[in-house]
């Protein structure tokens, strides 16, 4: 989006959680991925104004300071003071004032105008406190506006106060603190050379006493300060950074006396939050939460309509109110017949095309209810306790319970789950979080979940939901041998979370991010599967025989381009219980994209895959599938947050080796138990 | 020559069909993305990494 098209830019700016993406879709009618856990935005997402599309709305990382200790407050504040935005419209969670003015009183010194959208109106309203706006709007020194984001209600008004703010060129005055710390501000700020602008001076003196170590990176020539830091910690008898904190919560103290009363109202999240987080239920009630989720998606109501679309709508048809009703193949190959196109034409579309692209198409119906089911436990409040409960279990393995937010994220695609990761500000951390975030079956392994479900093991209840706890298995396992190592080892890093309140998602944002994932894996379908199964079809239908360049039979295809590559690498999978040609080149397929495995395997075996695998083969076949290396997008990702070959060779080689030591021990325990 | 044509014509059409949709499809990957349905428009696609190192 060219920046230069904009007149006038309004930043959104607000505690982690506070609900500033939600207000972000409403006022530019984006579709920005909106999570109830805190870290959805890490970095800063830029919409025009709906209803003026000369005003760009830049919406901010949820951050609690303008202080540089995490990944957010970096960007948020060099958004604030080197772009320098027309006005911030400052989100502020209602059912938790005190902690989200701390951050106003900080945006209110930085010299751009601001209004307070003070968030969940409606939520501060129906736990019986009491804020008086107008009176809490005099004291600050900005206008605040009462909304409710997720509703829609006086979103347009508050960016209209905005927009009246700057119109009016009224400066938001800074909050003030006691008179001996106003004496150490005014002292340092005279010593700032002019180039630091009028509008920052306060802020930037007070970064500077506060010992700040990245304010010299915004302005040069920065004075040396550490002589009233020195005179002002003997006064006051505490470090600075401690003062101004202790002085901002005074001021926010004291203003929100008589201006919100707070009623005696027990929230219900704390009701529910005793059994769901209890130290010993909280686990046992997750396993079956998570039991049910992929019992329900994949294997009971998510097969019923799957089997239509497998073998109705990409089979041979369906019976529609008595009547008979042709499958998608069956229609293509009579308008081809009639069409009179070439066998290996016909070949291409129905056996590699329809037939790949289809296979995978099929399993839409189980990916929609699986991801319903997650959004809602997303959405709800739930999942962001689940990286609370599992911060002790993570733990104990020498993880943070930080890790699972990008493994959460994870199971809708690898890619963004990690690029997640890059808010876990512990090095170490940070690239175990890389090397395991993929562990979690994505949205494009479902499919391979599902098929081996239905058709090796016939809808057997525990093979879906097992594949989840394997991926959280190998996470921990993983957690536990990699930190053995000399250059992962070390204590995991502090986990602190804010746990939102439990909320009633509404059906459209539900319905919105459901939407997303599933469009996501249709288009996948259609354009990478598309052109992966049409390769493999023409590469497992061609060969020479006796010299000659020919297209095979059916009875023939040990003969093709194909065959000869995967036989060459087959032997490796031979102790795994799947060393043919075709899983091998399933496989590797999936390595393109991991819905290519079951697209691959159905050009391959023409339907006949079950007969094909036994059950320990199979499942040591889903195994190594779900835990080997991720595919090409997601390796490409890990390059990128990794910034090293080396950590990115040792991320894909582990997984390999792991999903193959792992999918190996599967194998042989299976042999002698089934 | 318009006697081959004649004959293949459901070969032709269909095949320069199938090639419209390949070539499609070639362009929807190229344009990338994070998977997420983006196009690589995204947010997570115009993320840069950050402090991590060679």
């Amino acid at each position: 989006m060219p920046k230069s098209t904009h007149a006038l830019k309004i930043a959104l700016a607000g505690n982690p959680n506070s609900g500033k993406t939600t207000l972000f879709n409403a006022l530019t009618g984006s579709n920005q991925f909106v999570g109830n856990w805190p870290g959805v935005t890490v970095e800063k997402k830029e919409g025009t104004l709906k209803k003026d599309s000369s005003v760009l709305v830049v919406d901010l990382p949820g951050i609690y300071s303008l202080s540089p200790y995490t990944l957010e407050e970096v960007i948020a504040r060099n958004f604030l003071i080197e772009e320098r935005p027309g006005g911030i419209l400052n989100i502020i969670d209602g059912t938790n004032l005190e902690r989200n003015l701390y951050l106003t009183t900080q945006l209110l010194e930085l010299g751009i105008p601001v209004v307070a959208a003070l968030n969940m109106y409606d939520s501060v309203k129906r736990h019986g406190d009491e804020i008086d706006i107008s009176k809490l709007s005099q004291r600050l020194g900005c206008p605040v506006v009462p909304i409710s984001a997720l509703k829609g209600e006086n979103t347009d008004e508050a960016i209209n106060a905005v927009m009246k703010l700057i119109q009016s060129g009224t400066a938001t005055k800074p909050c003030r603190f006691d008179g001996h710390i106003e004496d150490y501000i005014t002292r340092a700020e005279s010593l700032l050379p002019s180039g630091v602008p009028i509008g920052v001076r306060r802020f930037t003196a007070i970064k500077l006493l506060e010992r700040d170590s990245k304010i010299g990176e915004a302005f040069s020539d920065l004075p040396d300060v550490s002589a009233i830091v020195a005179e002002m910690e003997a006064l006051l008898g505490d470090d600075t950074e401690s003062v101004f904190t202790n002085e901002r919560y005074a001021f926010v103290t004291n203003n929100l006396h008589n201006a919100f009363v707070k009623s005696a109202y027990v929230s219900s999240s704390g009701k529910v939050d005793k059994i769901l987080t209890h130290k010993v239920w909280a686990l046992p009630i997750f396993a079956v939460i998570m039991f049910l989720v992929y019992y329900i998606s994949v294997t009971s109501v998510g097969t019923l309509v799957t089997d239509f679309m497998n073998e109705g709508l990409f089979g041979e048809g369906f019976e529609f109110f008595g009547k008979e009703v042709p499958g998608i193949p069956v229609v293509i190959e009579e308008a081809l017949e009639n069409a009179e196109v070439a066998g290996w034409l016909q070949g291409l579309i129905l056996d590699g095309i329809v037939a790949g692209v289809g296979a995978v198409l099929g399993f839409t119906p189980q990916m929609f209810i699986l991801f319903l089911m997650l959004s809602f436990l997303e959405a709800c409040g739930y999942m962001s306790r689940i990286a609370f409960i599992l911060d002790k279990v993570f733990r104990r393995f020498g993880m943070s319970g930080k890790s699972f937010i990008p493994i959460l994220i994870g199971t809708g695609c690898g890619v963004p789950g990690i690029m997640a990761s890059r808010t876990i500000e512990s090095q170490r951390d940070r690239r175990i979080t890389i090397m395991t975030t993929t562990f979690i079956p994505c949205s494009a392994k479902l499919p391979i979940i599902a098929l081996i479900a239905g058709a090796v093991f016939g809808g057997a209840w525990w093979v879906a939901p097992s594949a989840y706890f394997l991926g959280i298995f190998a996470i921990i396992t993983s957690g536990l041998l990699l930190t053995k190592l000399k250059i992962l080892s070390g204590e995991p890093s502090p986990f602190v979370m804010e746990l939102p309140p439990y909320q009633l998602p509404t059906v459209k944002a539900i319905l919105s991010a459901t939407w997303e994932r599933v469009w996501s894996f249709i288009k996948r379908a259609g354009s990478i599967i598309l052109i992966a199964t049409a390769l493999v079809w023409f590469l497992s239908r061609f060969g020479f025989q006796q010299n000659e360049f020919v297209m095979l039979d059916e009875d023939s295809l040990d003969g093709s381009f194909l065959a000869y590559a995967g036989s060459f690498l087959a032997f490796l999978f031979k102790p795994l219980g799947f060393g043919t040609w075709q899983a091998t080149v399933a496989t590797l397929t999936g390595l393109i994209a991991k819905e290519n495995v079951v697209g691959t395997l159905e050009v391959l075996y023409g339907g006949s895959f079950a007969a094909h695998f036994s059950a320990a083969a199979a499942y040591s076949f889903l195994a190594f599938n779900l835990l080997c290396a991720p595919c090409v997008a997601a390796i490409g990702a890990v390059r990128r947050e990794m910034n090293s070959n080396k950590w990115t060779l040792i991320a894909v080689g582990y997984q390999t080796a792991f999903a193959y030591v792992c999918a190996f021990i599967i194998y042989q325990i299976l042999c002698l138990i089934l | 020559m318009l006697e081959f044509l004649s004959d293949n014509i459901g070969t032709i059409v269909t095949g320069l069909l199938v090639l419209v949709i390949i070539i499609f499809a070639f362009r929807e990957v190229k344009k990338g993305g994070c998977s997420e349905a983006c196009g690589g428009d995204c947010a997570c696609c115009k993320m840069k990494p950050t402090d991590t190192e060679e």
